[in-house]
């Protein structure tokens, strides 16, 4: 008997349906993956089951009964906790005022808010997650895979009957999801329902008992996942076979065009020192708060630099702000896609262009020509394949994975020579990363300089040619060549061992 | 794509406005007779001047409340300006010390990094103390004897029976217009407003957007002194008191989005008149300014909650912002 049945459900935005007669169920005690590619439509059925869509038609029953959320506290109410893919979290409260923001226990006589306890429990399920994150700290100052844990906490302190994650490792770091994937394991092993959406195919392996397959809005396929396997899911979710090996091209290593001598910026980074050459693409790996994010602002100009020197070109280069780091041809990706990547007010093309305004003004005018402007973004359009209503869309409502090509367009548009890139697939499905590894690997092949951070081990090594592994702010680690190994990257990131490639080699 | 909410945010003030000049013939005879909508629409003219200035501030996230502040100043400094060296100076020293006042509000800004909002409440009564100052000795007028001069006229004047004041704001919304949809800066303030913190690795500088947004508006309150002391040829300390709140109802009321981000000229434009024909209907029926002042109010409240509605009960199937975390 199903826990949770979804008939014929229909989601229409205008210009487009996002859920086209959905049909699917979850049963007790099941992990229930749900896959598609982006644009596919399962957020949206998540928000339908969380309450914050209401569908245009077709019904949800929980437990037999007609269930019609209202508002996202109706579906707490039935039980059924969701972690969305975006947050929703107040920057300026702790960690576990988040947690139990709208639930808080309440001191019976003074109706204060019990701190000490929701400060515990907190610290009690950070404990089941296996981090240690301080229940005191301000979400603000967390990095985005901490905030992901907070969101993940938030849901698991409802003990709600059906639990409903939306790409919850998009942002985590390796052993971050090996400790969620234990997390979702126990929660199935306590008889609580799992809908577990990802674009990581060895996470749906690893953990699914179900499967179930959308494409543009329609349910294809739902099936025990003994009965398929990789090959067979990706066909149900492209339509097609992809080719998702990647082939990154020999390169010759070029001019030098950035390098670190000894830089350091307060505590967060110390002592850096690297290389990156033309046609190169630089990975830069580590567990989150190692200060990846921050080795690249520093280098664009969004955090200052204390000691040591940098070159760009050979020439000194000491970015003020971003804009001068733009200037000198570097383009730059935030991980970050909520708080330091969309324009939520600006359409799509207007949320490419900004990077490049001075491109696309008329010839005699010198003012914005709009035909030029949808020029540009049609190119990047096409080239990242975005979907999308039409280029006036607001970025907010495109999918997670498609509001992602278009700010990694919004990099890539000025033709920088360097390009910063965080998490540059972060949401995106297979077919399109395989398709932005290409463009990357064409980018380099045409003398383009990538420096990339990922916290995705397969991309991180399967991309790059050589890699640097941060641990507490700094470099540990230098591997090249063979050396380029999953075990090498994570031993250094976490234990902090030192290894470098060349010394290893002149030894 | 046609999109009915966004249609609305562009054209809903205007659609109202006309709505209401259709009515006039009924509910206020006598309202569309020349001299009438000639005299609305000089009145409307320096309110309208500066609610573009203050419609990229808003789009930027901003206020500016300091303008009747600078108005005020800005009013003293220019008649003191023409009684000493004519036209010319006037000119000169009304957008002289309107930018002035707008660079001291970006330099409290940028500078001493104050909230923009306590910045220009600060300033607004720095300006007002200064103009106070400096008309101690009884307000600043035109003298009588300057009645014929062409500067004297600008404000009374008629061009094909359109008041000059009038064209003069249809001049600079233009401008705006450009400035906000077709430059690089323009763009870039909607930017800022919409995430300050995206914009920054956008290459945005906030320095330059506060310079330019306080500058602007202060150049706005400098040609719309010019437009209001040629038409009521005397200022001092407290020349239209309450200004701010005229231009910033006016803006908000036109669909400019509060929290920064959006903003639109066309519905600025239209909401400056929809207030200016509803007092004159109000005033033509004889109602009593204090009612005025309530009526004016209430469709300011009416208007933002009708907005607010429209997001929260849209069509099933759309996002409701979620004010609150969903938890
Ligand atoms: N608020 C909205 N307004 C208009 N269209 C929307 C809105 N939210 C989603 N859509 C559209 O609905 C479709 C499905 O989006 P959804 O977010 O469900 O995709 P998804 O499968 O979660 O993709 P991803 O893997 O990229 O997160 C998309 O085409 C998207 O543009
Ligand atoms: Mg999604």
């Amino acid at each position: 008997m199903a826990l949770l049945e979804v008939d014929g459900l229909t989601v229409e935005f205008p210009g487009i349906r996002a859920l086209d007669a959905v049909c699917f169920d979850i049963r007790p005690g099941e992990v229930h993956a749900l896959v598609g590619e982006n644009g596919a439509g399962k957020s949206t059925l998540l928000k339908v089951l969380g309450g914050v869509h209401r569908p245009s038609s077709g019904e949800v029953r929980l437990a037999g009964a007609a269930y019609r959320p209202r508002r996202p506290a109706d579906a707490l109410a039935a039980g059924i906790a969701v972690i969305y893919q975006e947050f929703n979290l107040y920057p300026d409260l702790t960690v576990a005022e988040n947690v139990f923001s709208g639930r808080e226990p309440c001191s019976p006589v003074s109706r204060g808010i019990r701190y000490a306890e929701i400060n515990r429990r907190t610290s009690e399920l950070f404990a089941v997650l296996g981090v240690g994150i301080d229940p005191a700290a301000t979400v603000g100052e967390l990095t985005v895979s901490e905030q992901q844990l907070v969101e993940i906490c938030k849901a698991l302190s409802v003990d709600g009957r059906i639990i409903v994650m939306d790409e919850p490792t998009a942002a985590l770091s390796a052993d971050e999801v090996g400790q969620l994937l234990d997390v979702v394991r126990r929660l199935r092993e306590e008889g609580r329902s799992v809908v577990y959406v990802s674009h990581r195919l060895d996470e749906v392996f690893a953990l699914a008992d179900r499967v179930t397959v959308l494409r543009d809005g329609r349910h294809v396929r739902t099936c025990d996942i003994a009965e398929t396997d990789p090959d067979r899911l990706v066909r149900d979710m492209v339509g097609r076979d992809v080719e998702s090996v990647f082939h990154r091209d020999e390169v010759r290593g070029g001019d030098v065009v950035l390098e670190l001598t000894g830089v350091s910026a307060g505590r967060r980074l110390r002592d850096l020192s690297l290389v990156v050459r033309a046609g190169e693409v630089v990975g830069v790996g580590g567990i989150a708060g190692a200060g990846q994010p921050e080795l690249s602002q520093l280098i664009f100009g969004a955090l200052a630099a204390d000691a040591g020197t940098m070159t760009l070109n050979g020439a000194p280069f000491s970015p003020r702000n971003p804009g001068d780091a733009m200037a000198r041809g570097i383009g730059f990706l935030h991980e970050d896609r909520k708080a330091a990547g969309n324009l939520p007010d600006l359409s799509i093309r207007h949320n490419l262009t900004i990077s490049v305004l001075h491109r696309v003004r008329g010839a005699i005018t010198r003012l914005l020509a709009p035909a030029r402007e949808t020029e540009v973004f049609d190119d990047y359009r096409r080239r990242l394949d975005v979907k999308a209503t039409g280029p006036d869309q607001l970025i907010g409502q495109l999918s997670g994975g498609n509001q992602q090509k278009v700010l990694l367009g919004r990099a890539l548009a000025p033709g920088g020579r360097l390009l910063l890139l965080n998490e540059p697939t972060r949401g995106v499905d297979i077919g399109a990363k395989a398709e932005i590894h290409r463009l990357i690997n064409q980018l380099t092949a045409d003398g383009a300089a990538v420096l990339m951070v990922s916290s995705d081990l397969p991309e991180l090594l399967g991309v790059s040619d050589r890699v640097y592994v941060m641990a507490g702010g700094e470099i540990v680690a230098h591997l090249t060549g063979d050396d380029r190994t999953e075990e090498n990257v994570v031993a250094c990131a976490t234990t902090g061992r030192r290894v470098f490639s060349e010394e290893l080699s002149t030894r | 794509m046609i999109n009915a909410g966004r249609i609305w945010d562009t054209w809903g003030v205007t659609a109202l406005l006309l709505l209401l000049l259709l009515c006039t013939p009924v509910i206020a005879p006598g309202f569309l007779d020349i001299e009438n909508l000639q005299s609305v629409l000089r009145e409307s003219a320096y309110v309208g001047i500066v609610a573009v200035g203050m419609t990229f501030a808003i789009a930027s996230g901003a206020f500016d409340l300091s303008v009747g502040g600078q108005l005020a100043l800005t009013s003293v400094v220019t008649l003191m300006a023409f009684n000493g060296g004519g036209t010319a100076a006037a000119v000169a020293a009304a957008i002289t010390t309107g930018l002035l006042c707008g660079l001291v509000n970006a330099g409290l800004i940028t500078q001493l990094r104050v909230p923009p909002f306590v910045a220009t409440l600060g300033s607004l009564f720095v300006f007002r103390g200064i103009a106070y100052l400096l008309t101690q000795d009884g307000p600043k007028t035109l003298p009588y004897e300057q009645i014929e001069a062409p500067f004297a006229k600008i404000g009374s004047l008629d061009v094909a029976g359109l008041p000059v004041p009038f064209l003069i704001m249809v001049a600079v919304f233009g401008a705006g217009w450009v400035l906000l949809r077709r430059t690089a800066i323009g763009r870039r303030t909607l930017a800022y407003g919409s995430s300050p913190s995206a914009a920054r690795f956008c290459g945005i500088s906030d320095t330059t957007i506060r310079v330019f947004v306080f500058g602007l508006v202060g150049l706005t309150v400098g040609i719309a002194a010019l437009t209001y002391i040629t038409r009521v040829w005397t200022a001092d300390g407290s020349a239209q008191d309450g200004f701010e709140l005229k231009v910033i109802a006016a803006v908000v009321l036109g669909g400019t989005a509060l929290k920064g981000g959006k903003g639109t000229l066309i519905g600025t434009f239209s909401a400056v008149f929809l207030v200016s024909v509803l007092n004159e209907v109000l005033v033509s029926r004889g109602v009593e300014s204090a009612y005025q002042r309530i009526v004016l109010g209430c469709v300011l409240i009416v208007a933002l909650t009708v907005d607010g509605l429209r997001t929260r009960f849209a069509a099933p199937g759309s996002f409701r912002r979620a004010s609150r975390p969903t938890s």
